[in-house]
């Protein structure tokens, strides 16, 4: 599993992806993780298949008895599948997540791990001094949907918004926006099923001071490339499949 | 999911089906008793030896049906006790693994304590399964117990039937079914017991 610190400060981002022996026919996917001094937040941890490498990779940051927090952007299992194990794993931790998928998410297995539902207008995420934001994605793509946004760190985890689905050996950031451009547009097209929400989204995040694009698949964007990302989203048709 | 763990899956749900079929036929004998009475009734005298047999025979197909009620609820104990012991050797082999993969890792240490928890909770749950099992086949001998009963009652019955005179057919025939159903019930039972026998001493 590849790890890459994308912010260092008061607090941490480590991209965590990539990972070279995850099994062939499952997508690969970014998992994020924050980390204050004493605690530790992981965004869409991902599916089982990914829970002991993802372990394994986190370790290097933080003990497990300091893996406080959870955040599944929406109920797909490539996000949180892994679910169960975390709650095994985990004596005393909060799973952030839409409140919809609450009695959906729960077949996974939450026991012990505390569900914290997040309301459709969304809301914040305090770990130690520092408040995370969260924000409404909704049907991007799922219908119940969040990003997170982190103002000190200028990061917006955006979920499957931005994705693409690349092989395990992608630069983790957009080099040539021009020529990514092309991984991205069936996804986008066919996952996506509203224009008009995409340009609710748009509007919302276009407000936000980004310094960087964290999406859930492929590659992240920084500095002008999320800018244009969004323009670029912005003039794109979804919803294609019917 | 191993196979000896799929096999375990197959072999409590089998109990659940196999029990339904038993519960169909505790309530055709039950039929049978109701019938066999009416027909002494109307034997009178003729068939007053068989007049008891059918108190016996309805007592009988109540206790089993009780028996299987209370069966059906241990074997669902049983399965939601199989899910749970899948889920947590799951969760062992995903942390044993994690554990190795986080070999040199700063803080790897910190993952024995989930692990050894995890393997305490896999370990509680086998333990726990192989008892509830034993209780189970307990229960399922005392099924046995009652369809061994029955066949004894069906023999009795035909010894009775044959001086019931013009209703002799008649109370064969009550006989037959009982004897059959004894059969069934026997043979349905011995499959759930074979099944789980295996995860007794596993």
């Amino acid at each position: 599993m590849k790890m890459t610190k994308i912010y260092e400060g008061s607090h941490q981002w480590i991209m965590f992806g990539r990972d070279e022996n995850k099994p062939d026919n499952i997508v690969d996917s970014n998992q994020y993780v924050v980390r204050t001094a004493n605690r530790c937040l992981l965004l869409d941890p991902g599916g089982s298949e990914l829970f002991a490498p993802m372990m394994a990779a986190v370790l290097h940051h933080a003990p497990v008895e300091q893996i406080t927090d959870l955040f599944a952007s929406h109920q797909d299992p490539d996000v949180i599948s892994s679910l169960g194990l975390w709650d095994q794993a985990l004596s005393d931790a909060k799973l952030h997540a839409p409140a919809i998928w609450e009695g959906f998410l729960r077949h996974f297995g939450c026991e012990s791990i505390e569900y914290v539902p997040i309301p459709d207008n969304g809301g914040t995420i305090k770990l130690e001094s520092l408040e995370l934001q969260l924000v409404p994605a909704h049907y991007l793509h799922s219908s119940g949907n969040f990003h997170v946004y982190d103002p000190q760190a200028r990061i917006l985890m955006s979920g499957d918004v931005g994705a693409a689905l690349e092989g395990p050996g992608a630069p983790v950031f957009v080099d040539n926006f021009d020529a990514h451009v092309e991984k991205m547009r069936y996804f986008h097209q066919r996952w996506m099923p509203s224009n008009q929400a995409k340009r609710a989204w748009i509007e919302r995040v276009r407000n936000l001071d980004i310094d960087i694009l964290a999406p859930q698949h492929g590659r992240m964007f920084k500095g002008d490339d999320v800018k244009r990302f969004l323009d670029w989203f912005d003039a794109l048709q979804v919803g294609i499949a019917v | 999911m191993t196979n000896q763990t799929k096999s375990q899956f197959i072999a409590v749900a089998s109990i659940t089906s196999e029990l339904s079929a038993v519960m169909v036929v505790a309530k055709e004998i039950s039929l049978a008793a109701a019938n066999a009475k009416a027909i002494a009734f109307r034997a009178g005298d003729k068939a007053k030896g068989f007049q008891p047999i059918t108190d016996f025979i309805n007592e009988l197909a109540k206790e089993t049906i009780e028996l299987v009620t209370s069966i059906n609820v241990h074997a669902l104990s049983l399965y939601r006790l199989t899910v749970n012991e899948y889920r947590r050797t799951g969760a062992y082999n995903r942390f044993e693994l994690a554990t190795k993969m986080a070999e040199g890792a700063v803080y790897a240490q910190s993952m024995q304590e989930p692990l050894e928890h995890a393997r305490l909770s896999m370990l509680d749950c086998q333990r726990q399964f192989k008892r509830d099992v034993a209780q189970l086949l307990g229960q399922l001998e005392a099924v046995m117990h009652h369809a061994r009963a029955a066949r004894v009652i069906a023999a009795n019955s035909r010894i009775e039937a044959s001086q019931a005179g013009e209703y002799l057919q008649s109370l064969q025939a009550v006989a037959e079914s009982v004897d059959k159903a004894a059969h069934t019930i026997h043979d349905n039972v011995q499959r759930c017991r074979i099944a789980l026998s295996l995860y007794r001493n596993t």
